[in-house]
């Protein structure tokens, strides 16, 4: 047994040693910032163009050496880095979102700096603001962005003798060149194999066919759920139909049979580009993969359909700094460089959605990249939506994103499985959200003034629109309302 | 004396320093904390390094919103649920052990059978592919398997199969699920390829039949609950007369058993079913009261036999419901299988995604701890008893009922305690592997709702609250299974 416990001893002691030795060198001369963030392969080309750009920019040593070393940390950064972050130990830059980190307070204001060092919000989307900013102050620019929209594989159209879809449509469009697509690509007789798009999962879809009733997650002020609405209640039971009446969209089980992966787009875009799926639900980030395809797909790119009121929804993942940084200062030059030419040329040519800048995305780079002919067309659809009709997600200062996304996702379940009418679940999603509201309240009392401000505005604003008049456009907060109420002429 | 018990006490608590360190630091300290969180309202969004918000103590407040969030209860009767599979699970680790616990090396004569079995298998297998059949890939799949097996136990004898029995225990879990999520496929899985045949057959054998012949089913499903209610009841009684159970104990059972003729009234279909079931019940349960108006002649205290009480009422009205359910489907199934019967969606169904984890679970729980217990457990089961119960000449059934069966009355309450203890705290890694606890919610646990609370919301002072309501509840039942299952092992 002691020779046992010796000679485990010493394997122990030479594999720690062997680890030790085959490390390598972490040490630097300069002082290291590190970037939480996916572990896309592209990272590795970006951390090397950041140092290309801190030499080029004069951000260097008296050797002429960049003056600080950026590392990756591909963690996820929903959950851990927040986690990481409220102990104090997070990476000095972190791809986050910014509503929900700049409330638990992690995030570095980067207002200042970013009128220095040319990355205000002026520099990226203008219907990204409530999405980096909070109250007025910036806290992050975006790494990339999307505008999600019905990527359409051009190929299966014209195998089936059909046009592709037009860049917008409505739900009565959509319907029609659904079901003539599934009528035709499917035999009679036989299972359903092939779909005119993939499974009503995302929120953003969700989102923007609610949105185009005029219905919001929030009232103007963020202060009450708008889910209450007849509209949305229209919109769960148009998904019930569409995919199970008149099977224009995948079911899960349907989706399930498919292919049991998930994760980065899963096997999805495999279907997608084998024809399966006519159109996909994605952002222009898809290329990345089908670019890997041996014969790429010819593709088009058709907005989410609308009932009333055409919008898009737009996102972004973007860099923020971690308000417990030891190195606030270097940190806040990677914004800098995120808004870079450089940078920005990166994105254009890897796909990876949307460049930060708007202008790159007019340059012939972006719209007719010359390697990929099949893509031609497609990428003006995200960019001039991104810039017309994106609105951002409203997020309310009262509730979790993730709380609402949860209630909206069990309503959308409960009518997909039976068990509730549209009216009902619409009536219990909006109920839970305004009862998390109330807890949020109850937990924090110093946000109540805060709160009771904006009732006492919303009060106005119902107040002026039941008087027919119009109201200032500085009263409403929630992004989707600002536009709404101006493409309405309600606001002044 | 006194100097040298002093100083074997400080070696002694020398060697366990680390121990209780260890302890004290990573479990008992974060526990401590944890109940004091419980009673706080520690949000993230709130409390943290950055805010200088102040850690409010809310008592039972977070309690309070638990019991009112239809959520809990939603998870809690989740987790129940699931909990369902424990008593089959049990069986089925219990039955593995005797099997596995058999000498299968043994004789020659074993293996000339499996020999010549695994000969017929890979004969049938190749008349299959040579017939075209073999592009049914399940049937080729389940008979080379079957045929692998045999040939590996020939070889390696019981240890093969007590490696396979194991396997899914010492496999990394999310392997399994992820298989397991290819088995339930709905279009290609194997489990699904296997029913289709046999639901074309049921759907043809319903349509063939007139309506009425198959609906007349519900009938005798709801005859089949009177007579089990009416089994339960004499069973109850004559316990009582006998002295076994207490009044207190008859109640409870009797609760438990009358529940499902209860609820038929509102679930059954035809509602006429009703009559019998509930109606039936009742005069048994006025017969039953007759009897007791009676008298007895053994008197005993009021929870005299509460283990055996609750296990008959709990058993008989799972029983019951199942054929409250047959009866209903039985219903039902002429107008389902008109274009013929569907397979369930497995994990995407609101009404399958529960069972269809349960089923995964049990097949889990069959091969795991449980199972090695039993086996360590038969190893103590004294050869002389056996021998003893030979010279009387018992049947297999009865050697099992009146020796094996006493004699692992601890192991099995050891197994019931912690698999109680695994079901309420389980369940999370599988749904949210599976099915992100969905369908609705319906696969969501208790434990699923902490970590959504917790991490997802930044909850943290509700989310332990949750937590420490589990504890309750294990531990309520943990004691519950001390108090009264101990006593039957006692006996």
């Amino acid at each position: 047994m002691r020779k046992l416990t010796l000679i485990c001893s010493l394997v122990l002691a030479a594999a720690g040693a062997g680890t030790w030795l085959t490390e390598p060198d972490m040490s630097s001369d300069v002082p290291v910032i590190y970037w939480a963030t996916d572990p896309n392969p592209a990272r590795i080309q970006q951390v090397a163009d950041f140092h290309q750009w801190l030499v080029e920019n004069g951000h260097t040593t008296a050797e002429g050496r960049p003056k600080v070393e950026l590392r990756l940390e591909t963690v996820s950064a929903d959950r851990k880095g927040v986690i990481q972050g409220v102990s104090g130990v997070a990476a000095d830059i972190m791809d986050c979102n910014v509503p929900w980190y700049q409330s638990i307070g992690l995030l570095a204001d980067v207002t200042e700096e970013a009128q220095r060092y040319g990355f205000g919000i002026d520099h990226t989307y203008a219907a990204l603001e409530p999405l980096l900013t909070v109250d007025g102050r910036q806290y992050g620019f975006p790494c990339n962005v999307n505008v999600m929209a019905l990527w359409v594989n051009v190929e299966t159209f014209e195998k089936l003798g059909m046009e592709p879809p037009p860049t917008n449509w409505d739900w009565d469009t959509f319907e029609r060149i659904g079901k003539r697509f599934v009528e035709r690509a499917n035999p009679p007789g036989q299972r359903q194999t092939v779909f005119f798009m993939n499974k009503f999962e995302h929120p953003y879809m969700i989102r923007a066919m609610h949105r185009s009733l005029g219905v919001s997650e929030f009232n103007e002020t963020m202060t009450r759920s708008g889910l209450d609405h007849d509209g949305y209640a229209q919109v769960l039971a148009r998904i019930y139909q569409w995919t199970y009446q008149d099977h224009i969209a995948a079911s899960a089980a349907e989706e399930s049979a498919f292919s049991t992966e998930s994760g980065y787009s899963g096997a999805g875009l495999t279907l997608f580009h084998h024809g399966n799926y006519g159109t996909y639900n994605i952002g222009r980030w898809a290329l990345i993969r089908m670019r890997q395809f041996t014969d790429p797909p010819r593709v088009s790119v058709s907005h989410f359909p609308y009932a009333v009121f055409p919008n898009a929804v737009i996102g972004t993942r973007a860099a923020c700094v971690y308000a417990g940084s030891r190195h606030l200062q270097l940190a806040k030059l990677f914004l800098a460089y995120l808004a870079s030419d450089i940078y920005n040329l990166g994105i254009v040519e890897s796909a990876d959605a949307l460049p930060p800048s708007p202008a790159f995305t007019r340059i012939e780079n972006y719209l007719r990249p010359a390697q990929y002919p099949q893509e031609w067309g497609a990428h003006e659809v995200p960019a001039t939506g991104a810039e017309t009709i994106a609105i951002a997600t409203s997020v309310s200062p009262f509730v979790p994103m993730a709380t609402v996304d949860r209630y909206k996702k069990k309503a959308l379940d409960e009518v997909m499985a039976d068990l509730r009418t549209p009216e009902a679940a619409v009536r219990e999603a909006a109920r839970r959200i305004d009862a998390e509201i109330q807890t949020t309240l109850k937990e924090s009392p110093n946000l109540r003034s805060k709160y009771e401000e904006a009732v006492a505005v919303q009060e106005k604003i119902d107040s002026y629109r039941q008087q027919g008049r119009t109201v200032p456009l500085a009263w409403i907060i929630n992004p989707f309302h600002r536009k709404y109420y101006v493409s309405k002429g309600w606001a002044q | 004396m006194n100097k040298r018990w002093k100083r074997d006490l400080s070696i002694g608590l020398g060697f366990l320093a680390p121990n209780i360190l260890g302890f004290m630091v990573f479990t008992l300290g974060p526990l401590l904390f944890s109940m004091y969180l419980a009673f706080t309202n520690w949000d993230l969004r709130l409390h943290n390094m950055f805010k200088e918000e102040q850690l409010r103590v809310v008592l039972f407040e977070n309690f309070s919103r638990m019991l009112q969030d239809p959520d809990f209860w939603q998870y809690l009767g989740n987790t129940l649920f699931l909990m369902m599979s424990i008593p089959f699970s049990i069986a089925g680790s219990l039955v593995a052990a005797i099997l596995l616990s058999q000498d299968t090396d043994g004789g020659s004569n074993w293996v000339r059978k499996r020999l010549i079995a695994t000969a017929g298998l890979i004969f049938g297998v190749s008349c299959l592919v040579l017939a075209g059949a073999g592009l049914s890939a399940t049937v080729v799949l389940v008979t080379g398997l079957a045929g692998a097996i045999l040939m590996g136990g020939t070889l390696g004898g019981t240890t093969v199969y007590r490696t396979l029995f194991f396997l899914p225990h010492f496999t990394s879990g999310v392997a399994t699920f992820i298989l397991w999520k290819k088995l339930y496929n709905p279009s290609t899985g194997p489990i699904t390829n296997a029913l289709r045949p046999l639901l074309d057959g049921v759907g043809s054998l319903v349509n063939g039949l007139p309506a009425g012949a198959v609906q007349a089913g519900s009938w005798v499903t709801a005859a089949l609950m009177l007579a089990l209610l009416s089994l339960g009841l004499h069973r109850l009684l004559s316990s009582w007369r006998d002295g076994e159970m207490g009044g207190f104990t008859v109640l409870l059972g009797l609760s438990f058993m009358s529940l499902p003729p209860i609820l038929s009234c509102f679930w059954s279909v035809p509602p006429a079913t009703a009559w019998l079931s509930a109606g039936g019940g009742l005069a048994a349960l006025l017969l039953s009261a007759g009897l007791v108006l009676r008298g007895r002649n053994y008197r005993c205290k009021l929870d005299e036999g509460l283990g055996d009480g609750i296990m008959l009422g709990a058993v008989l009205m799972v029983g019951q419901l199942a054929l409250l359910g047959l009866g209903n489907v039985l219903h039902a199934l002429p107008a389902m299988a008109t274009h013929g019967l569907e397979t369930p969606e497995w994990l995407t169904q609101y009404n399958w995604a529960k069972p269809s984890l349960m089923f995964m679970g049990m097949w889990a729980a069959i091969g795991s701890n449980n199972m090695l217990l039993y086996l360590a457990g038969l190893s103590n089961v004294p050869g002389e008893l056996y021998e003893a119960a030979e010279i009387d000449g018992t049947t297999a059934f009865q050697k099992f009922w009146h020796v094996t069966w006493p004699q692992l009355a601890p192991v099995t309450f050891f197994i019931v305690v912690m698999s109680t203890i695994g079901g309420l705290q389980g369940g999370f890694e599988m749904a949210r592997v599976m099915t992100e606890g969905g369908p609705a919610g319906s696969t969501t646990t208790l434990s699923y709702y902490v970590y959504n609370e917790g991490f997802t919301t930044g909850r943290l002072g509700y989310a332990a609250a949750v937590a420490w309501a589990m504890f309750a509840l294990v531990f309520s039942v943990t004691l519950f299974n001390w108090k009264f299952g101990s006593r039957q092992i006692n006996d």
